[in-house]
């Protein structure tokens, strides 16, 4: 009976390793692309998942990447900056994970960390700021989740032909569970789907002022078009872009946000310096002037690109049990 | 109330419990001691901490027990070594710490939470945690890292901290109204 039971777990293990990852998309959305090294499956997903809300990703284990990108606020943080586990001030303000999959730049200034794999790495060893404060440290995170029997479960189905728990495997799962962070569900892809009545009379009139004077950077599904701005006066502290490329023009250049869930995902800019959206638009060029109705209506269609199941999903909070254990 | 804790960012109302977050990040680094801000009178209590030793489980609650307006340096677990009443929606992780300690509200009013770390703290109640009201910095230097305002009937109340970097941590409960 028990060797039965034995082999029954077995097969259910066998079985969630192998699932095969299923994109639930809307219709005209295509699946991102997906390094061919780290392909997706449920069983990556779900241990990404958990690494995501596990604070033994940092020195001290309080931080998690979690502790920064907060569900309810589509995964950014509502500080215009966020402190490192040792304390050192944050320097960029934390976006939110929407639709990361899709994002051909992924952070403010630097336009060489093109994929999650690579991203995942900075917040956890980065050293300007420090974050996590782990730089060195990745055996040790490592040694901490190899304790855990369940997470020897986790990284052997999540990668059946490596099983390896190290710093390469983590970041693995992190940037999988980052790309099945998919949000298509607000009022404007309601209405984008064929709802005329998921955007009120003055969001559609903010819509047509949209397209008319944001939609050259902020465009496409993104609302973002990946590239490098000067929106605001350059900064002495901050050279953005510059300091990745060198360039004296690349000064004061950040990349441009996505606007998916802009209304939760304040404060804005770079440095998070703004915090409503009324006062980011008004800093855009030419449009500090705007008229206060117009401005009312361009906000009013902002706040229709707020996707709340996404905030709710249970797929992406902290999960309630590894294993079949709670956690 | 308000007026003499003008130096302390305050939020005050309709905070999820998530806005604590918020609460334990500093502003610009303030340099010690110039830009010391003197502790308000409701929080005196803070510069005479006792020691305590936090609970880890619902059964040793009972001597852990805390009353608002004394500070007390709380010695806390290992984070795996305590069960919580409620988990913590930032449970930290398996090298940090975290314990819990029960205290009761003789009359109901707004009652502040002061610790000297940002770790994740929560005041729960029949095993639910409770909104908080407001959130915000301690004074300049003072050791107050972060404050989280409650809105307390009389009763018997139990504060989980969780995901603490040392094994200790100062901590005042007071009353504000």
């Amino acid at each position: 009976m028990l060797g039965r039971l034995m082999l029954a777990g077995a097969a259910l293990t066998l079985t969630a390793a192998t699932e095969p990852w299923r994109w639930t998309l809307p219709t005209g959305v295509q699946a991102p692309h997906v390094p061919a090294d780290n392909l997706m499956s449920a069983a990556k997903v779900e241990l990404g998942r958990r690494l995501f809300y596990d604070a033994d990703l940092s020195a001290d284990g309080t931080m998690a990447c979690a502790t920064c990108h907060e569900q309810h606020r589509a995964f950014a943080d509502g500080n215009a900056t966020h402190g490192g586990v040792h304390g050192d001030p944050g320097r960029r303000n934390v976006p939110g994970l929407a639709n990361v999959a899709w994002m051909r730049t992924l952070t403010w200034g630097n336009p060489r960390l093109t994929s999650l794999e690579l991203q995942a790495v900075v917040p956890v060893t980065g050293k300007t700021p420090v974050e996590m404060g782990m730089a060195g440290q990745e055996a040790e995170i490592a040694r901490r989740l190899a304790r855990d029997a369940c997470y020897r479960t986790m990284f052997t189905r999540a990668f059946p032909d490596e099983g390896t728990i190290d710093f390469a495997h983590v970041v693995r799962a992190l940037a999988a569970f980052e790309r099945s962070l998919v949000s298509f569900d607000s009022p404007y892809d309601a209405w984008t789907r064929g709802d005329r009545t998921a955007l009120s009379p003055d969001a559609l009139k903010g819509a047509a002022l949209f397209r008319r004077s944001c939609s050259s950077c902020h465009s496409g599904p993104l609302l973002s078009d990946g590239g490098f701005h000067k929106i605001l006066p350059p900064s002495a502290t901050d050279p953005g872009l510059r300091e990745i490329t060198s360039r004296p023009s690349d000064l004061g250049r950040f990349r441009t946000p996505s606007l998916r869930n802009v209304e939760i995902t304040g404060p804005y800019f770079h440095d998070g310096s703004t915090k409503t959206m009324a006062d980011a638009v008004r800093r855009h060029p030419r449009m500090s002037a705007i008229a206060t109705s117009d401005l009312a209506a361009l906000t009013t269609f902002m706040t229709g690109l707020t996707d709340r199941k996404f905030t709710r999903d249970e797929r992406f909070s902290l999960p309630g049990e590894a294993c079949g254990k709670r956690l | 109330m308000m007026k003499m804790l003008s130096p302390v960012l305050l939020a005050m109302s309709g905070v999820p419990a998530a806005a604590q977050n918020m609460a334990a990040m500093p502003q610009a680094a303030p340099v010690c001691p110039r830009d010391a801000e003197p502790i308000p009178a409701t929080l005196a209590a803070w510069s005479d901490k006792k020691p305590l030793m936090s609970a880890t489980d619902e059964a040793s609650l009972g001597k852990t027990v805390l009353a608002p307006g004394v500070a007390v340096d709380l010695a806390l677990a290992d984070t795996p070594a305590v069960t919580y009443i409620v988990r913590p929606s930032h449970p930290g992780g398996s090298v940090s710490h975290g314990g819990m300690l029960s205290f009761t509200v003789d009359s109901a009013g707004t009652y502040r939470v002061a610790i000297g770390a940002g770790a994740w703290l929560d005041v729960v109640k029949d095993k639910i945690s409770l909104e908080s009201v407001g959130h915000g910095h301690g004074p300049n230097c003072s050791g107050i890292r972060k404050m989280v305002d409650f809105a307390l009937q009389p009763g018997g109340y139990v504060l989980q901290i969780a995901g603490n970097g040392d094994a200790h941590i100062p901590i005042l409960i007071a009353k504000l109204n």
